[in-house]
């Protein structure tokens, strides 16, 4: 799940929550004289401790929000006059260690509860969890833009605010355990909001984190064009690992064919797509043509070389006029779009790394007294030397997508209707704040 | 890999990726390629580098090739593999035809 996801699961729980009160009744407390009593005390001190656990869940990821948004925010610790977001921060730690908070246990998270509010709860705490996964696996340091570090600021800002106005809803709760300093945790989330608000968000950050790896299509191969899709998902997928100079080649030369004769079969069905095919087409015999030299015996590839064969064979048991979905097309664009963006990577990093090299012929100085044939030398060299191909070039210039997948349109994921819930919540009608 | 041995290599390279890129078909230019890659493969990617032919008659650098995949065997090569490279040359000129 990304951190949208999460982010999504965590800020509709709370919003389910800010909407609820008379919080006793809801745990079968007495409410109204109507409504009788059906839990014990204990019985209702027992779920407010549940809560307050699953409460914990919640505010570690506020925490590992605000660190991800922040990578110097340890530095600023000791800092007397801390920005928002290390005082909010040092707020968030302080207040988790002062109030003696546990986390729930994993049976805790995994069984549902019977009482709706306590399973809201649950839900907000498992997200929570899942979500740390997020923080490093593109939530992180060093790999989000400045405006993408306000946005999860504000969201753990507002997440955090929520669980501030749950907690004095929640103060008649047997047992309960109000936050250690509460009104300063408060504070310090609305300043960090408000220094979000002062710029546009960036929700492509909701895209970002942890996704399970892909998969191999396994089993027979499928009919028609549909076991060329799965052959090139199965190349793709074994291209995580690098692939050896001869199984690289492998690979360039059966995506050109795949391209050409994918071209071929596009012209009747998609023909808005005929010529980026052959485009590609092109690129790859270039790219083809400049790998004939390039040498390198690190890394494997035979099972993505194995795959891009399949894929060959499979397309030319398909008959031109058997493509009637543009559907199937459609895949099979959007594969060689992600397959293209893989290549360059691979060539890209297996450069950067000396895996691939160039085999050059270089003259050598010799004594030519006796007027013999002196032959030439043969020296692989690295790519990044200054004997450079144009490998490199047509993989930068050529290859490399401008724009891999178009962006998804920026939604809110209710944000919006967190941040409404938090602002235009009922006044109190009973003791002061404590 | 001894000398005589890499520069026949790089002969049979050079004019392999000649008939390649002089194919007048795709579907012989990919089946010259796929000979390459197959005669690399038999050398465990460890190859010479393959220079640039000036010669464009097909049927010239058809025999020269041929010659030099056949003289690999004199330098330890596999005779079946180099017997299964030379029937792929012969189907990829099969499809050189216009």
């Amino acid at each position: 799940m990304t951190y949208g996801e999460n982010g999504t699961q965590i800020r509709a729980g709370l919003s389910g929550l800010l909407r609820q009160h008379r919080i006793q009744h809801r745990l079968g407390g007495r409410g109204t004289h109507t409504l009788p009593e059906t839990t014990t005390v204990e019985q209702r001190r027992e779920m407010g401790e549940r809560i307050r656990r699953y409460r914990a869940g919640a505010l570690m990821w506020c925490l590992q929000a605000v660190e991800a948004a922040n990578p110097r925010i340890n530095l600023e610790t000791f800092d007397r006059a801390r920005r928002p977001a290390a005082e909010l921060h040092h707020r968030l730690a302080t207040s988790y260690l002062a109030s003696d908070m546990e986390l729930p246990s994993l049976e805790e998270m995994t069984t549902a509860q019977e009482v709706p509010i306590v399973e809201s709860w649950r839900q907000i705490a498992k997200a929570a969890a899942l979500g740390e996964h997020d923080f490093m696996a593109g939530v992180g340091h060093g790999r989000l833009s400045e405006r993408e570090c306000l946005t999860v600021l504000n969201d753990a800002a507002e997440v955090t605010r929520a669980i501030v106005v749950l907690d004095k809803r929640y103060a008649n709760v047997p047992g309960w355990q109000q936050i250690c300093e509460r009104g300063r945790l408060r504070d310090a989330a609305e300043a960090c909001s408000d220094l979000a608000a002062q710029h546009e968000p960036d929700f492509s950050v909701d895209s970002r984190g942890w996704r399970p790896p892909s998969a191999l299509i396994e089993g027979q191969r499928l009919p028609g064009i549909g076991g060329v899709l799965q052959a090139q998902h199965n190349m793709l997928v074994h291209l995580s690992k690098p692939p050896n100079a001869l199984n690289l080649r492998r690979v360039l030369d059966g995506q050109r064919i795949v391209s050409h004769e994918a071209a071929r079969r596009a012209s009747q069905v998609a023909p808005e797509l005929v010529e980026r095919w052959v485009k590609r087409e092109q690129t790859y015999q270039a790219l083809t043509d400049e790998a004939r030299n390039v040498g390198g015996l690190v890394g494997d590839g035979g099972p993505a070389a194995a795959e891009a064969a399949n894929a060959v064979s499979r397309l030319h048991h398909v008959h031109v006029n058997e493509v009637a979905d543009p559907a199937c097309l459609q895949d099979l664009d959007k594969l060689f779009i992600r397959i293209d963006a893989r290549v360059a990577s691979v060539i890209e990093e297996g450069v950067a790394e000396n895996r691939y090299f160039v085999g050059v012929k270089v003259p050598r100085l010799v004594d030519a007294k006796d007027h013999q044939i002196s032959p030439l030398r043969q020296r692989y060299v690295p790519i990044t030397s200054p004997v450079q191909t144009d490998l490199l070039r047509i993989v930068r210039h050529d290859l490399r997508p401008a724009s891999a997948v178009a962006a998804p349109v920026p939604k809110d994921r209710g944000r919006v209707e967190l941040h409404e819930s938090i602002e235009h919540r009922p006044q109190r009608r009973s003791a002061p704040d404590r | 890999m001894l000398l005589a041995h890499a520069v026949t290599l790089a002969e049979a390279r050079s004019y392999v990726a000649a008939l390649a890129g002089h194919a007048m078909t795709f579907e012989a230019s990919a089946e010259y390629e796929r000979t390459l890659l197959e005669l690399d493969a038999i050398h465990g990617g460890e190859v010479p580098p393959a220079t640039e032919v000036d010669l464009d008659e097909r049927d010239v650098l058809y025999n020269v090739a041929e010659a030099a995949i056949e003289e690999l065997v004199d330098h330890g090569v596999d005779a079946l593999r180099v017997e299964l490279i030379l029937a792929r040359l012969e189907d990829a000129r099969d499809l050189d035809q216009p």
